[in-house]
Parts: structure tokens; sequence; C-alpha cells
């Protein structure tokens, strides 16, 4: 069982508690903890940058189109990892139920909340989860740190909802990542609820810190596709 | 508390009910802007996994084993060079590795490269079958066939390889008449053309010769009407596995 300190700072330290994701990122590209935190330091910005576009009216005010859009980019975030390891087949018994399931609440959240901001929605990010989730244990503690996060970042985000009715959907959706988390917690040997308080955290902390994980790959991707004139065979 | 004062009253006979804290009326909650719809659970899956090459990599016949090829980074066509998963993470010599399909001779190879020079998995749900005998090919999706046309391929002496590969690269707006207006790069190559230009790797395209179509006429591609190409242009994404028998 492993107690949970406070958050006093901000850095992927916070988000990475106990190296589960510096290990499992340093087992598949060779780089020391140290290493892939001082690499992870140089981010931040660009994510939340693309969060900064402004948002056509559709009803929600743009604060709210903002929030939505940012609940959006995590919920993304979580389904693709879930969806990946369910995928790869990796995780056995309770661990690979706990996927299972929560990768389909995930999905559902990502759905809901692009049809609710149509035009407006984010692009899906193309991921880069760096070797967790092809191993049960980083897998876990991986889970536990973005549940955790998720947590936090629709707490952080509530009490700035304009409307109440998007905040009585945001909140149905808090208390199910809250559920994911001290599910998962359990199944990775930690307190389910380890704290009396959970503490909320601004949009930028938490984006700061996905960006810092490097899960999110940078630009557009891969260019797969070409003009130049074919030399194939014919 | 309320409990206690409930039983005393019940107790003396009262009827009147105990009063409740906070009993003044609430106005009702505001309904949620939209709905969580149920959980999405996967279906079956029939998926490939690839993975684009982030550096020129060896890859070896097991993790840390003897060097069979090395990966570049691009394709001939300087589009970013992408190898399918074939095997699940092994760890060895320190490093993770991942068992891919190469696009070398012989045809079919596989080899072992570190996770960590890969970028993320992307899936694709489609698969090409190519029959030389029927001189078909055919698009699944799953287990619904999308797509079918006839196609031209390799003359005897060139013959188009059998065996299993996968779409390396899409080039649209070339201009090469012969290969008509798309052309998919696999990572098939003739076992005889091997000093063709770039490799000698085969290719499903169009053609400004359909009326050849179908046949044994090519030097070992794969060639379809340039309607059939186009349609298979929107159907069909790299990292589609290809299988010619």
């Amino acid at each position: 069982m492993t107690d949970d300190p406070a958050l006093p700072d901000v850095t992927l330290a916070d988000l990475d508690r106990d190296g589960a994701i510096a290990d499992a990122v340093g087992a598949v590209w060779g780089e020391t903890r140290a290493g892939f935190l001082r690499t992870a330091a140089l981010g931040g910005g660009a994510l939340l940058g693309a969060l900064s576009l402004p948002a056509p009216a559709l009803g929600a005010s743009k604060t709210d189109k903002s929030i939505l859009n940012y609940a959006l980019t995590l919920e993304y975030l979580q389904a693709d990892f879930y969806t990946e390891a369910e995928r790869l087949k990796t995780l056995k018994g309770p661990t690979a139920r706990q996927a299972r399931v929560v990768g389909a609440h995930e999905r559902s959240h990502v759905k809901a909340l692009r049809d609710v901001l149509g035009r407006s929605a984010v692009k899906r990010p193309s991921f880069n989860f760096r070797g967790t989730t092809e191993s049960p244990g980083a897998f876990r503690r991986t889970a536990v740190a973005f549940e955790d996060l998720s947590v936090a970042a629709y707490a952080g985000q509530a009490p700035r909802i304009e409307a109440k009715e998007y905040l009585v959907a945001a909140l149905g959706i808090l208390s199910v990542e809250a559920r994911h988390a001290s599910w998962i917690r359990g199944l990775a040997g930690r307190r389910p609820a380890a704290d009396a308080f959970d503490a909320p955290r601004p949009r930028d902390e938490v984006l700061d810190l996905v960006e810092q994980t490097r899960f999110i790959e940078s630009g557009a991707g891969p260019r797969t596709t070409g003009r130049r004139s074919p030399r194939f065979t014919g | 508390m309320l409990v206690a004062a409930s039983v005393a009253a019940f107790a003396s006979g009262s009827t009147s009910p105990a009063p409740r804290p906070g009993s003044a009326p609430l106005p009702a909650g505001p309904k949620p802007a939209f709905r969580i719809p149920a959980p999405e659970p996967l279906g079956a899956s029939s998926e490939t996994r690839w993975a684009p090459v982030l550096r020129s990599v060896e890859a070896r016949a097991a993790p840390g084993g003897r060097v069979i090829t090395r990966l570049s980074a691009r394709t001939p066509e300087a589009t970013t060079n992408l190898v399918t998963i074939t095997g699940r993470l092994r760890r060895g010599e320190g490093k993770a590795w991942v068992e891919v399909r190469l696009p070398v001779l012989p045809n079919g190879s596989t080899g072992w490269v570190p996770r960590g020079a890969l970028g993320g998995y992307r899936t694709v749900e489609t698969r090409l079958r190519v029959d030389r005998r029927r001189l078909t090919a055919e698009l699944f999706k799953g287990r619904r066939r999308i797509f079918t046309t006839r196609v031209g391929i390799g003359q005897d002496r060139w013959p188009t390889p059998a065996g299993r590969f996968y779409v390396r690269v899409k080039l649209t707006r070339f201009a090469s008449p012969m290969y008509g207006p798309l052309a998919f790069g696999l990572s098939a190559r003739s076992a005889v053309l091997t000093d063709w230009p770039a490799g000698g790797f085969v290719g499903i395209h169009g053609t400004d010769r359909p009326e050849l179509l179908p046949g044994r006429v090519s030097h070992g591609c794969i060639r379809m009407t340039n309607r059939a190409i186009l349609e298979l242009g929107k159907l069909m994404a790299v990292g589609t596995p290809v299988t010619v028998t």
C-alpha cells in the first residue's frame, strides 16, 4: 500500500508520482527517469495553444465550449489509452476487465463531448503511449495517474462552467472518473481513496503535465501520402 | 436525532410527522445539457497495427540478435516509412522489442526492432486480397467485402510475388500516366527485378492501357482501371495488410 502525499508542486513527477510512466517509457526508449523528466520539462504550451481556438457559438458560451474541448482532449487521451491496452491483449484478469469497462466509458465520454461540440470539437491527436499499454504494471500505474489527473481536472473546471446544464453533465462525468480512479488504485495496490479532499488542478497545469509525458505526438503525424512519380515495377 | 424524535412522537401516539431539517422548498435542478450515451464496448477486432519508423534502425532476427536489414525513416518516395506489427513486446538486451514485417527480400521476412524506434501504434480495419489465378483484388472490412475488381499482374518472367505484405505509401497527383491517377506502394519486392530503380518495389496502381486488363501484363505490379484505383483510394489506408495468393 502506497501513501500518496499532497501535491504542493507542479511537475511531471506529480502526474507520475512513483515513476511508473518514466520507468515504462525508460524501458522502451532506454532513457533514465532523470533524462525523461529533464526532456519532458522542455515541453508545454503547444497543446494549450491548440485548445485556445475560438469556438463558434452553438448554444454554449465561449468559456463553456473551451472547457468542453479541454475535457474532450483528456477524454481522447484516456479513451485511446484504454482502447490500445485492450486491443494489445497484454492485460489479464481484473485489470483486463477494468480496461474493458473503463475504456467503454471513456469512449462514450468522447462521443458525448464530440456530439455536443459538433464542428467546434478539437481534433483527435495522435498518441504514442511509449510502452505503457504493453505491460500490466506500467498500464496500472499510468491509469492511476490519468484517472487521478482527470478527477482533479474536472474539479478544477466545474466552478468555471457558466451554464448549469453543462455543469450537471460535467459532474456526471466527474463522479464516474472518481470511481475509475478508485477502481484502478485498488488494482494497483494503492488506497482507493487516499485523501479526504481532492485538490482541483487548473487547466494550464494539467495540460502541461499531459504534454510533458509526450504521449501526444507533435505535428500532423506521419506523412504517408506523397506526390512523387512512382518508381514501382509497373 | 431525527429518528429518535420520530420514535418518541410515535410512542406518544402523535400522528403529526416530525419536521424535517432544511425543509424549505428547493428549486428544481437543471437538466444536463447532454447525456452520456451507453458505454461503447470494442467489437470483435480484425485490426492490423502499424507504426511509423521514427529513426533509421537495424532490424534483427531476434531481440539483440543478427542484423537482417536497416530500416530507414523514409521511403524511396520521401514519405514516412512504416511497418506493420506482427508480435507482442518482448524484453531483451535491456530494451523492449517488437516484431515487425519487413519490406525486404526474401518477401515475407519479419524482424525485431527496438520499440523506441517506432512511433505510436495506428490501426486499420481493412485487408486486401489479390488472387493471381482469378486476377481479382478484393478489399474487406472485417468480414465484409467492400470492393472488388479485376486486375493485371506480372508476366510469367516478372511474376507478382505471393505472400503477406502491407501498404506502405499512397501517391497521388503525379505526372506518370502509365501509373494512372493514384498508386499504392507495397512492402513487396520483385524477386527478379532487383536492380529496378528504388529497389523494385511492387505497387498497386491505375493504367493508361486499360484494354490489357485483366491479364498477366505487368512487371510485377498490380494494375487496375483508373476508376477502380480511385475508388480503392477512398477505401484503403496505408498500413492495410495485402495478401497475394
